[in-house]
C-alpha cells in the first residue's frame, strides 16, 4: 500500500515541481525573479552562439 | 553596414569619423598582432609590448545595439551619411511604415539627402539632409572635418559637427531643435592617449538657469585584450543634483567581445560573436533597478554578399520578435528593406518598407 502510494505521489510531485516552475518562469510581477531568469537567458545565449553558429551556410549540399 | 551611395569612396567613409566604425575591424577592436619574436636587446623587446589604445567608450556595447545615449545620435548620423537603414550592429533597426530615402553626392565633399516617411506610429514627413566632408585625413578612412545636418518640414534641426584637433584630439558638437526651441546642445572632447581614452561632455549647460549636464568617461587597457573603465554623469537641476557611476570591462577574444557595464541602478552586459564572415551573434541583458525591469536580447546578422542581401533577426525576453532585410537591387542604385516587430506579449504588430536609392 505504501509503495503505491509513493507511486501514486511521485508523478503528481513532479507535476507540481513542472508547475510551480512554469509560474516562477513566467511571473513577471517579482524583479529578482526577473533577474535571475534573465542571467540564465543571457548565459544560455552565450552558449548558443559560441557553439551553435559554426555552420556554413553556403556550404555545397551534401549528395545523396 | 550596407553603404549604398554612389560618390566617392571618400563619401562612403564618413562614418569612421562618427562613432560607428565599418568593417574590417578598426585598431583597438580585435586582438593586437603578436610581437615578432624575441631577437633584440631588452629595451627593443619591451618598447614592442605596448598596450593599444582601447577606442571610444560609447564601442563597448556598439557591436550589439549601440550605447544608450549615443545610439540615437548614431543611428540618425549613419542614415544621414549612409542613406541606409542598415548599421554595424548585430540587432535589427525597427522600420516603422514606409520610408522613402534618396541620396545624392553633389561632389566628394557634399552630399545631400531627401528622406520621406508614412508611418502611424510615428510623425510623418519629409526630411532634408545634407553632409559635408572635409579635406583632412586622419587615416585611410577617417576624414575630417565632417558636418551633418538635417530638417524636417516643421523647422526642426538636427546637427551635428565632428572634428580632428589633433592627432589625439576629437571633438563633437551637436544641436538639436523642435521649430524654434533648443532641445540639445551638447559639446564632447575626447582625447585618446597611447593606451587609454579621456572623454569629456557637457549637455544642456544653461548658466541662467543654474542647470546642465556633465559627462566623463575614461577607458584603460589593461591588458591587450582587457579595457576597463569608468563613466561618471553630473546632472544638475534648480534644486536638485545627482551624480551616476558606473564601471565598464571590456574583453576582446580572436572572434568575441563580451562587455560589461555596472552601475548604481543598472546594469548592462553584451556579447558579441563573430562565427564566420557571414555570420554574426549578440547576447545583450539590460537591468534596470528603478524600474525593476530586466531583459534579455538575443540577435543575429546573416550576410549573403552572393545574393546582396543583410537579414537580422531579433528575439528579446518581453516577448519581442522581429527582422529586418536589406537587399540590393543590382545593377539599379537601389536598396530594398523589410521589416516586422512583433510583440506577443502586449498583440502589436508592426511592419515597415523602404527604399533608399543612391
Amino acid at each position: 500500500m505504501s509503495g503505491s502510494n509513493v507511486k501514486g505521489s511521485f508523478p503528481s510531485r513532479v507535476s507540481a515541481w513542472i508547475s510551480s516552475t512554469y509560474r516562477f518562469a513566467t511571473d513577471r510581477n517579482d524583479f529578482r525573479r526577473n533577474l535571475l531568469v534573465n542571467l540564465g537567458l543571457f548565459a544560455a545565449g552565450v552558449w548558443v552562439a559560441r557553439n551553435l553558429s559554426d555552420f556554413d551556410l553556403m556550404s555545397p549540399q551534401p549528395v545523396t | 553596414m550596407v553603404f549604398l551611395s554612389s560618390a566617392s569612396p571618400r563619401m562612403g567613409s564618413v562614418l569612421a569619423a562618427s562613432a560607428a566604425p565599418a568593417p574590417p575591424l578598426p585598431p583597438g577592436f580585435g586582438l593586437p598582432p603578436l610581437p615578432p619574436p624575441a631577437t633584440g636587446s631588452g629595451p627593443q623587446r619591451e618598447a614592442k609590448n605596448v598596450l593599444p589604445n582601447p577606442g571610444a567608450f560609447e564601442q563597448c556595447h556598439q557591436k550589439c545595439k549601440g550605447n544608450g545615449s549615443g545610439a540615437s545620435e548614431g543611428a540618425a548620423l549613419r542614415l544621414e551619411v549612409t542613406g541606409s537603414f542598415s548599421s554595424s550592429e548585430v540587432f535589427p533597426t525597427q522600420v516603422n511604415g514606409v520610408r522613402l530615402v534618396l541620396n545624392k553626392a553633389l561632389s566628394k565633399h557634399f552630399q545631400v539627402n531627401h528622406s520621406l516617411q508614412l508611418s502611424s506610429t510615428e510623425d510623418s514627413g519629409y526630411r532634408f539632409g545634407t553632409v559635408f566632408v572635409g579635406s583632412g585625413q586622419a587615416g585611410p578612412a577617417e576624414f575630417y572635418p565632417v558636418l551633418v545636418g538635417d530638417v524636417d518640414s516643421s523647422g526642426s534641426l538636427n546637427a551635428q559637427v565632428i572634428h580632428r584637433v589633433t592627432d589625439r584630439i576629437r571633438s563633437k558638437v551637436v544641436f538639436q531643435t523642435h521649430q524654434q526651441t533648443f532641445v540639445t546642445w551638447k559639446a564632447d572632447t575626447e582625447f585618446r592617449g597611447e593606451d587609454f581614452t579621456a572623454a569629456v561632455a557637457f549637455t544642456n549647460p544653461d548658466v541662467l538657469d543654474d542647470s546642465g549636464m556633465v559627462i566623463t568617461h575614461y577607458l584603460q587597457s589593461v591588458t591587450p585584450a582587457l579595457a576597463m573603465g569608468g563613466h561618471l554623469v553630473y546632472r544638475r537641476r534648480p534644486g536638485d543634483e545627482a551624480s551616476f557611476l558606473s564601471l565598464v570591462g571590456r574583453y576582446t577574444g580572436s572572434n568575441f567581445v563580451g562587455a560589461l557595464t555596472l552601475g548604481w541602478a543598472s546594469v548592462q552586459a553584451s556579447y558579441y560573436h563573430r562565427a564566420s564572415d557571414k555570420l554574426q551573434l549578440g547576447v545583450e541583458l539590460e537591468t534596470g533597478a528603478f524600474l525593476e525591469d530586466s531583459s534579455v536580447t538575443f540577435g543575429y546578422q546573416l550576410d549573403v554578399p552572393e545574393a546582396n542581401l543583410q537579414f537580422k533577426g531579433v528575439i528579446n525576453s518581453n516577448w519581442v520578435v522581429g527582422a529586418t532585410l536589406e537587399k540590393k537591387l543590382l545593377p539599379l542604385p537601389l536598396s530594398l528593406v523589410l521589416c516586422s516587430f512583433l510583440n506577443h506579449q502586449k498583440n502589436k504588430f508592426h511592419c515597415g518598407f523602404g527604399v533608399v536609392i543612391g
